[in-house]
Formats: structure tokens, sequence, C-alpha cells
């Protein structure tokens, strides 16, 4: 199953945009799955006008100690390095959830066995129909911050699966910037769309992406947006240090602006 | 007194708002401003500035690192590893930094001890003298590296003994740990949308963690004239919230490219910021 990711570092140059137009126009002579891994902002079905449907609830293991067979030895607080655990006088470890990362060596480490994994929810995804070559598969983070990578990973396994059952090409739209959430999204993908523009933000965020795609073996292609807004030699010498291609060139435009914000994007004829 | 501005959708100009909202307040106050958006940090190029004067790293984050002369291959780090950080081509396991989160699980379960875990440079702190008379500190998320929340508690510990009167922070997009880091222990934070389905609904996302805190908000809606019914619909949602709109204007790519603050350029946007401000200054200042 072939991937492709669509990415940019600065936020609001218009990934969700290309990765919708570029799902919509190559829906026509394959079978797409388009995977919206912007768990946190998740806005690919408000471009393409859809309300989101099969939900599924993704769950995240956290550890939940048993009062009456802990015997508060401490070992499980000194070897959690996420500082998630912290001693009580008299009483068990208490979680501090929000820092639990989930790993699990705790539960697996207690020598009385007392502490057991519990199944909390920490996000959704979602399957919706687009056309009939078209699926949109969505994540939603719901639960605390640290998990939301955790909804990434789930979310892209099963636009996965959905790809590879329906043989379709994946197409996986991140959030922005650099962190976790980008860097899951953006694993195991061969190559990547950069979506940039011609301004010094553009230039300096998607050049540390080029870091990223590096770091992860990925190749990067350019998507310069807004295009004409100013001076693009930047991003140009950029692209040509990076050796990257300009795949596209989407013209800075009122219309597509006004299209977007009136959530009509899906009517032009852009890419 | 610390400010934030935050947003939840990228690109509806927080950057912009945050470097003129430092600029006009330091006509009276103290300040310093900390650009927390650590995995695209633009705060300084909207104040004008490309480059610094100082860089400090920052290693908030451990990584495993599996000794090859002790490993025996029984792979027993990767069956323990939660994250898939741990990959073997065959012969010997490899720790892939951006996947590992140096929960030291490998560590502690490898019977060869052949894993040690390692601090590693994630980060860097930024320094710069702003033109405008009150300093820019910024944190960086280095690529490919993780714990970008971590960089931005980082960075605030580190200026904590700076002198201020008013610490004005610029976030992130979106709504994950780096951006909590930021806002968690601001006294006020001003949210900034843009008239669009996909702004106005991460405007609402935003909005739930900042209630979390319990902390005062206002709304600047930005872009003004691109869709009047939607403006329309953020201001009802915003009721006595709103502290101000700004237009929709081509000129304000024109001023950041050519390193222009947004309120030395020729965009009405400029006019429209000084307009709004002694409202977010009467909800700063009374604090």
């Amino acid at each position: 199953m072939e991937q492709i990711a669509v990415t940019g570092g600065k936020g609001g140059t218009g990934k969700s945009t290309f990765a919708v137009l570029l799902a919509l126009k190559l829906s026509k002579k394959q079978r797409i799955v388009l995977c919206d891994a912007d768990v946190g902002c998740p806005n690919d079905h408000l471009i393409l006008g859809k309300d989101l449907k099969n939900e599924k609830t993704i769950e995240a293991e956290f550890p939940e100690i048993d009062a009456e067979k802990c015997t508060k030895c401490g070992k499980c607080v000194g070897e959690c390095r996420a500082n998630a655990l912290f001693m009580v006088p008299g009483k068990p470890p208490r979680l501090l959830k929000d820092l639990c990362n989930n790993c699990a060596l705790c539960w697996k480490i207690c020598p009385e066995k007392a502490i057991k994994p519990v199944m909390e929810e920490c996000g959704k995804s979602y399957e919706t129909l687009i056309n009939e070559n078209l699926w949109l598969v969505t994540g939603e983070a719901t639960g605390r911050p640290e998990q939301a990578a955790e909804v990434v990973k789930t979310t892209k396994e099963r636009a996965m699966e959905k790809a590879e059952k329906g043989d379709a090409l994946l197409i996986i739209d991140t959030a922005a910037g650099t962190h976790c959430d980008v860097i899951h999204a953006l694993e195991g993908t061969k190559k990547a769309y950069i979506v940039t523009e011609p301004t010094p933000l553009g230039e300096w965020d998607s050049e540390l992406m080029v870091g990223v795609l590096e770091k992860l073996k990925i190749r990067p292609l350019f998507v310069i947006n807004r295009a004409g807004v100013s001076d693009d030699k930047g991003i140009r010498k950029l692209a040509e240090r990076s050796k990257a291609k300009i795949e596209h060139e989407i013209p800075y435009s009122e219309e597509i602006a006004k299209a977007y914000s009136e959530g009509k994007l899906y009517n032009l004829n852009i890419l | 007194m610390k400010i934030a501005i935050a947003s939840g959708k990228g690109g509806v100009g927080k950057s912009m708002l945050s470097s003129a909202l430092a600029m006009l307040m330091s006509e009276e106050k103290k300040i310093l401003a900390l650009d927390c958006d650590v995995d695209a940090p633009d705060m300084g190029i909207w104040l004008g500035h490309k480059g610094y004067d100082k860089k400090e790293p920052i290693s908030t984050s451990v990584k495993a690192r599996i000794d090859s002369k002790k490993c025996i291959n029984c792979g027993k780090c990767s069956e323990v590893c939660e994250f898939g950080a741990i990959k073997s081509d065959g012969s010997r396991p490899k720790a892939e930094d951006y996947l590992c989160e140096g929960c030291g699980a490998c560590e502690y379960f490898c019977p060869e001890n052949a894993i040690t875990l390692e601090e590693v440079q994630n980060g860097e702190i930024r320094f710069k003298e702003t033109r405008h008379g009150f300093s820019l500190v910024t944190g960086l998320l280095l690529p490919g590296s993780t714990c970008s929340g971590k960089i931005v508690a980082e960075i605030k510990k580190r200026v904590k003994n700076e002198k201020y009167d008013v610490m004005v922070i610029d976030c992130p997009a979106g709504t994950g740990c780096p951006v909590i880091a930021a806002i968690n222990d601001c006294d006020y934070i001003v949210m900034v949308c843009e008239p669009t389905p996909s702004a106005f609904s991460d405007l609402k996302r935003i909005q739930k963690s900042v209630s979390h805190f319990g902390i005062g908000h206002g709304i600047v809606i930005n872009k003004c004239g691109l869709n009047p019914r939607m403006e329309k619909e953020i201001e009802k949602w915003a009721g006595n919230r709103l502290l101000g709109r700004l237009s929709f204007d081509k000129k304000v790519f024109k001023a950041v490219s050519e390193l222009t603050p947004i309120l030395e350029s020729k965009s009405e946007v400029a006019n429209e910021i000084k307009e709004l401000f002694p409202k977010i200054k009467s909800k700063v200042l009374k604090k």
C-alpha cells in the first residue's frame, strides 16, 4: 500500500486544503483513503462539508493500584521516569495521570502484582464516506495531550487497514509543527508534501520540517501556496538545497480564501 | 503578569498579534516576549528580526542507547517497548530516537545490562535584545526531537529570574502538550480566530482547554471581510468576550516578507490593533 503525507511545519499554510484537494482529484481515477491525523484540530471534514461517521473510541492504558495488595515498597515510584507516580506517607503511591505516558513499566515490575492496567478513553476515530472512491478517516483527541500521539497511531492504523483492504492510496494530513503527533503521522511514509507560503515564516518553518523529514528518511516535495503573495526566492533556494521538487503552486487568490471560509472549497478546481 | 496568545488553528495571526501587543505594551511596561511555539517559532520574524544574540542548548529528553558489545540480541527490549521504538535489522536492535519516550522499560528488562538512558539535546533557547527595547526569548524543538511540552516548561523555568511587568507569550498551533505548557500558568489569554469553519471549530477546542484552567480570556476575529455570516456567528458565540476585529488584508503578507512589524506597516490592521489594544490593556493591567 502506497502512502503520502501532507505536512508543513507552519500552521495555516494550507495543509488540509491541499490534502483534501489532492484526495478529491486523485479519487477520480483511483481509490483513496484520506487520514486526518491533526487530532488536536481535525478539520478535513469541515473542508469537505461532511459530518463524521462510524465513531470508534480510542483508549489508553493507565495503571490502577490495588491498595490491599500494595506493600508500599516504592519500586514503581522509583522506576517511573515520567514522575507520574509519587509516594504518599502511609498510603499506596498516587498517580498523576497528566504525566503518565502509558509506558506500562509499573505494572510489569510490581513485585506484588498490585498494579493493573485499566483502559480510559483518550480519543475517537471516524470513518466517513466522501465519494465512491474516497474515504476519510479522522482522529480526534478527547483526553490528555500526552495521549494524542496514541490517537494518531490508532487512527493511522485504522486508515491503513482501510486502504489495504480497498487497495487504496493513503494520504495522511498531519498537524502543524514538528512535535510527536506530527512525527507519528509521518512515520512509515516514503514521501511528504511540505505545504508552505512564500514568506519568511513559511521559509523558516519548512526548513525545520526538511530537517524532520531527513531524520525520518522521507523524501520532501514542495507545494507553494499563496504563490505570488511575495517573493518566493527563499523557498525556491530551500527546495533546491533539500533536493526537493516544487510539485504544485497554488496562486494567492481571494476567491480561494472566500471559498475556504464558506466551507465550499471542494467546488473549486485548483490543482 | 503573563498573557498568552492562542488559537488552536495555525496561521490565523497569533504571532502577528502577540508581537504587536508586546510592542504596544512596552510603551508603558517592562515586557518580556516569550515565543513558546517551539515547533515553528515565528515571533522574532514578526518583530522584524532574523537571527539571535545568544543560543543555549536544552536537554529535556533521555533516549535508550544499546551497547552492541553487550547485547545478545534476545529481543526482550523490543518486546517491552510500548512505543515500537526498538527495531531490529535482524542482527542487532536499534532504538529510534524519534519514537523513544525515554521510559526506561528496555533498560530495566535487559538481562545483559546493555541498555542505558542517555540525556540528549532536544532543544535550544535563544535570546534577542529587540530594537523595540525589550527582550525576546524563544524556544526551539530541534527537528526530529521529542518532548516539545517539556521544552516550553524549561524555557519558562529559565526566564524565572528575569525582571518584567508583563510576559507576552506566543503559543503554538493546536491543543497539544506544548500549548498546554504555554498557557497553564497564564493570567489572561487572547484567542485569535478567523471566519472559517476550521478556525471556529478549533477556537472552541482551545477555549475548552483554557476554561479547564479557569483562565480569563477574550477573542479577536482576524481576516474579517472573508465571510460576514461566519463573523457574526463567532461574534455571537464570543458575546462580551469579543475584544475586536481585524481586517483581511493582503498587505500583511507584504509586511512580514519585508520583516516589517505589523504596527510599522501600511496595513489597516495596524490601526485596528491599536484600537483594540486599550480593551486588552484594561484586562491585563487591572490584575
